[in-house]
């Protein structure tokens, strides 16, 4: 735990403990307007709609920062890029003046399907070219760095030829995009792969980590599935606080889209990693 | 596995959507003709392509995905459509719906458009009959909810800006009408029935009687109601841009006594469509729309 800390390489800031922003709450926050530091969003909620998810969102973005968050980039995926898709992202990242937009390290679908869930790609040379590839199109025509999370994953391609996070790590640092790392993805997928999740975490570039996610999930027994329907467990607040020991402090978000509980649930589950984050500023008092 | 077997990027992509799209799961998915034909050797020998974890085998981890591709989608049908479920049952219900994913899997990066042609594919789907044609009827009525509450704002017509068109001009104005309102001419009393359904008790599949219903929405909530049949036959033809004259004489035909019924409830048709804010643009003979 004494490694260096990396601040992260654009300077984005450290917003400080937000939540996913769900329809439930809607009504909660415009009428409280309650004590969280930044919102995230489901970019796909809020495109192609002029309905009542935007009255509410425009409202909340004059107040809160907001950062997006996506599911259908599919940046892993061999279709072509759909720029018209990027116009929307770019449209609605401009109207509530996203501090950052991002999406997941997978394909979400081929031959113009959708499966709206996050497909695994293949940790090859050829998958990670093809990625940086796509991530550098992106980028450049985005004009700012994309924020991508490392997925749980629930299989592994016989043909992958290296680790998942040696595949991140060079991902993140040859198409020099930002990650999001999450920290209970990475003890899903560690549980589900039979990997040590301390050497997951010790090979992420944190100079490239802007953003940390934190969200509960199922237990089958055989393998954990990335509900985000309960509270984090212990094993993942201590990842956490690795992390946050690496990072010296980057924005973190509590998702919680299942079973989703009242709004001040989430605030006291989010508020337990501020005692993580004073813990480690007590112990690096040099640093603070 | 060797280099000379490695499957490249795109192949292994479509292999695995072939595979967790199965309708019967991922081991019939494997066994599938597209997805032998992508990559014959995982029908063979799947763990050359998948490996097996200590607890879960090939199949079983691909499995995963498989269920929740179903699991995903038909929930999200579930929730747009609980009358068209309750009529048909749960189970009749999540059959049309595995049948309608495999007939049109999703292609958009939203899931606002999912179920667009879910009500077509259920006029086609279901048995012909009362209960199937009710439910095909009460799956409109939802469909255009959900379509009405993604529409494009507009502004309504204020009622001063409804009392600013002279009593000269208003045969010869042309209304727009806002983008969040669909009009709606079905075989049954699907709109009474929804009404019904929302209190307690199931009510009555009622025989064919057709009904005309509107769904729009006003501020940011969707709402739906029946018209009487000259109503929307006139909406109908406002909304398709007809001048209110032209609009009138197509809804009451040509006989003189109609005309005089037609009259005495157009003012009251009105004010009930201004309430709900279907009007947001007037033109006015020769003069450009305004406020669309």
């Amino acid at each position: 735990m004494s490694q260096e800390i990396l601040p992260n390489r654009w300077k984005l800031p450290d917003l400080g403990l937000g939540v996913g922003l769900r329809t439930q709450h809607f009504r909660y926050i415009t009428e409280r307007w309650p004590a969280m530091d930044w919102f995230e969003i489901l970019s796909e909620n809020f495109i192609d709609t002029e309905g009542r998810p935007l009255y509410f969102l425009d409202q909340i973005a004059e107040r809160y920062p907001i950062a997006m968050h996506g599911v259908c980039l599919s940046v892993g995926s061999t279709d072509p890029v759909d720029f018209e898709f990027l116009d929307k992202l770019r449209a609605l990242a401009r109207r509530v003046k996203a501090v950052w937009l991002g999406d997941h390290i997978c394909w979400t679908g081929v031959a113009g399907l959708n499966g709206h869930d996050l497909y695994p790609v293949p940790y090859t040379e050829e998958g990670l070219r093809h990625m940086i590839a796509r991530v550098r199109i992106i980028q450049d025509y985005l004009e700012r760095p994309l924020v991508l999370e490392n997925p749980s994953t629930y299989l592994t391609f016989a043909s992958s030829s290296m680790p998942e996070e040696e595949f991140i790590a060079r991902l993140a640092v040859e198409a020099d995009c930002a990650l999001l790392l999450d920290v209970n993805n990475v003890y899903v997928t560690c549980r589900n792969h039979d990997l040590d999740p301390v050497a997951y975490l010790d090979a992420i570039p944190y100079e490239h980590v802007v953003q940390i996610h934190l969200a509960g999930h199922s237990d089958n027994g055989t393998h954990c599935i990335d509900t985000h329907d309960g509270r984090v467990i212990d094993e993942v607040w201590q990842l956490y606080a690795r992390v946050h020991a690496r990072t010296g402090g980057r924005a973190t978000l509590l998702e919680w889209d299942a079973k989703v509980p009242k709004f001040p649930v989430l605030q006291q589950e989010v508020g337990k990693a501020a005692r993580f984050r004073e813990a480690a500023r007590v112990a690096r008092p040099a640093a603070a | 596995m060797s280099l000379r077997n490695t499957p490249r990027l795109e192949t292994l992509e479509h292999w695995m959507q072939a595979v967790v799209m199965h309708p019967e799961g991922a081991a019939a998915g494997v066994r599938s003709r597209p997805a032998r034909k992508l990559l014959p050797q995982a029908a063979l020998d799947l763990e050359s392509v998948v490996l097996p974890s200590r607890a879960l085998s090939s199949v079983g981890r691909l499995d995963i995905y498989a269920h929740m591709y179903y699991a995903r989608l038909l929930e999200i049908l579930a929730d747009e459509y609980p009358t068209t479920r309750q009529i048909l049952g749960p189970d009749a219900f999540e059959g049309a719906c595995r049948r309608y994913l495999q007939r049109h899997p999703s292609k958009h990066r939203t899931l606002n458009r999912l179920s667009e042609r879910f009500p077509a594919f259920l006029a086609k789907y279901l048995p012909r009959g009362n209960r199937g044609g009710f439910a095909v009827d009460v799956a409109r009525i939802e469909r255009a909810m959900e379509d009405v509450f993604d529409a494009p704002r507009a502004e309504p017509l204020t009622a001063a800006e409804f009392a600013a068109i002279g009593a000269d001009e208003w045969q010869r104005v042309r209304l727009s009408v806002i983008p969040a309102l669909r009009l709606l001419r079905l075989k049954y009393p699907a709109n009474d029935y929804m009404n019904a359904a929302r209190g307690k008790g199931r009510p009555r599949i009622l025989r064919s009687r057709a009904t005309f219903a509107i769904v729009y929405r006003r501020g940011y909530q969707a709402y739906r109601r029946d018209q009487d049949p000259a109503q929307f036959k006139l909406l109908t033809a406002l909304a398709a841009g007809k001048t209110l004259a032209v609009a009138v004489r197509a809804s009451v035909g040509g006989r003189r006594g109609n005309a005089d019924r037609f009259a005495a409830k157009l003012g009251g048709w009105f004010r009930e469509w201004a309430a709900a804010g279907l009007f947001c643009g007037v033109e006015r003979h020769g003069a450009g729309r305004r406020r669309r």
